[in-house]
């Protein structure tokens, strides 16, 4: 099966399912039910949107827009500066990093490494949370997805 | 280093008072000296400076002259006790305690620049100094994992990429928000609310509470079984170059809350997400092999914290109290 390509439509929809789903039963393993018992919760009342931006994209800056209520996602979708919607957090990544959270690299150190960062939002909020995020940024990566050769700058 | 009390009598004795002499001992120990200090009169020191806070030259002088040189330590005896006195047991629970540590430091060295900006100029001193100390604090970890636990890396990322296995996912919490309040920091330097809340993280809960709680953990253990004198020695100057950080961080926070004393609502807010996340655990850390358990490890933090809020005059409202009562322990530091 050919792999969506990275920031498309049809990965935009893999992501939302994934999301949907939750972290794998082999993430889940070796980590406290208590971690999970927050995660669950989180996710359950959680009702903030997410504009996960890819700065330096081939193509142009766009963002993947995630929007939570009633214990799912609502809508995942791709969007450009001239179309994207509100969000409750905008966050930022370089095309590169967006690679390698995709070749496994840690979610937890994308965030510490500010790697990803909030351009716009309640940080202090935003944080509370930030176990349910880290692992919806380990599912996001986890999403099959091809990526292009950036061009030599 | 002869076999001591074990590593939570003090836990159960309370304060202890330190004679001026001692006092005089802990700040003038050159780095050899500092194998025979007492871990337990190093972190008494440090509330001792809280009643008083010293100034941010004094610091900064106290800083020239406790300066010590990470590559002086030797690391042979602890390699000995390492791989043929202790047990998988104790080598376990001391790294998932010490990674942490490894990490910390690391991230509150490359966090710390940013502060300077909207600082004073005496506070500039004592910032440089602060950031001197946690680099060198890097080098000792990454000297530690080399030389005794037998990490292998060219440089010093490849060590912490291999010693991140052992930290616990909650560790996103306090970092990754101090990261992020540095990034508000940066942006804009002299909001003095944003320099209030990254205080809080910083100051406050990592280096006022989770650094010295945990630190103690794995240095009483050394301590009480003889083992790892350069660890021991390396990590208690550490120790005492933290009691100059928590001073300088809780004069600034005392400061600004005096100046305005809505700032107080900054610090609620941030120990508000703080409490939250420290609610939570992700790995179940066995203590006992270095005669601690869970509960003596979370009872060692909430002495921190009180002491913290008590000295410099902060008070939690009931709500944030009631938060306190389910912090997990949280294994790291910086």
């Amino acid at each position: 099966m050919t792999e969506p390509e990275f920031f498309s439509p049809g990965w935009a929809a893999a992501v939302r399912d994934a999301l949907a789903d939750g972290p794998t039963e082999q993430t889940r393993a070796g980590k406290l039910a208590m971690y999970w018992d927050f995660f669950e919760g989180a996710k359950a009342s959680y009702t903030s949107s997410w504009a996960l931006g890819c700065r330096d994209r081939p193509g142009g800056p766009a963002s993947l827009h995630v929007q939570w209520g009633g214990g799912t996602v609502t809508d995942c979708r791709i969007t450009g500066p001239a179309d994207q919607p509100p969000a409750t957090y905008v966050l930022g990544m370089d095309y590169a990093d967006w690679q390698a959270l995709h070749d496994g690299y840690d979610p937890q150190r994308t965030v510490m490494y500010r790697k990803i960062l909030v351009e716009q939002g309640e940080i202090l909020e935003f944080f509370k949370t930030i176990y349910f995020f880290t692992e919806c940024l380990g599912v996001i990566g986890r999403v099959p997805a091809a990526f292009g050769a950036l061009p030599v700058r | 280093m002869a076999e001591r009390k074990s590593p939570t009598a003090v836990l159960h004795e309370g304060p202890r008072a330190l004679s001026d002499q001692q006092v005089r001992d802990i700040e003038g120990a050159e780095l050899k000296e500092v194998l025979d200090v007492d871990i337990d009169d190093v972190i008494e020191y440090v509330h001792k400076g809280l009643k008083s806070l010293p100034d941010y030259t004094t610091l900064y002088r106290k800083y020239l002259k406790q300066r010590w040189d990470v590559y002086d330590l030797d690391f042979t005896q602890d390699k000995i006790d390492w791989t043929e006195k202790m047990t998988d047991a104790e080598r376990n629970s001391f790294l998932a305690i010490a990674s942490g540590f490894h990490h910390g430091e690391r991230q509150v060295e490359i966090e710390l620049p940013v502060f300077m900006i909207g600082a004073g100029e005496e506070e500039k001193l004592h910032i440089a100094a602060q950031v001197e100390d946690e680099a060198r604090h890097t080098v000792f970890f990454d000297r530690f994992y080399r030389e005794v636990v037998g990490l292998q890396g060219d440089d010093i990322m490849d060590i912490l990429d291999a010693s991140f296995p052992w930290v616990a996912e909650t560790f996103v919490g306090p970092f990754g928000l101090l990261a992020y309040q540095a990034d508000e920091v940066r942006k804009n330097p002299y909001d003095e609310r944003a320099r209030v809340r990254y205080g809080t993280t910083y100051f406050l809960w990592i280096e006022g509470v989770l650094a010295l709680s945990v630190m103690k953990v794995t240095l009483s253990y050394a301590r009480w079984r003889g083992f790892l004198p350069a660890y021991y020695t390396g990590f208690t100057a550490t120790c005492r170059d933290e009691s100059r950080h928590v001073q300088g961080g809780m004069k600034y926070l005392q400061d600004a809350v005096r100046k305005d004393p809505t700032m107080t609502r900054e610090i609620h807010e941030t120990l508000r997400t703080i409490l939250t996340l420290a609610g939570v655990a992700s790995r179940e850390v066995i203590y006992e092999p270095l005669g601690w358990t869970q509960d003596e490890v979370r009872m060692l933090m909430f002495q921190q914290l009180g002491r913290k809020l008590n000295d410099v005059g902060i008070r939690l409202p009931p709500d944030l109290q009631a938060m306190v009562g389910s912090v997990q322990p949280t294994l790291a530091g910086g």
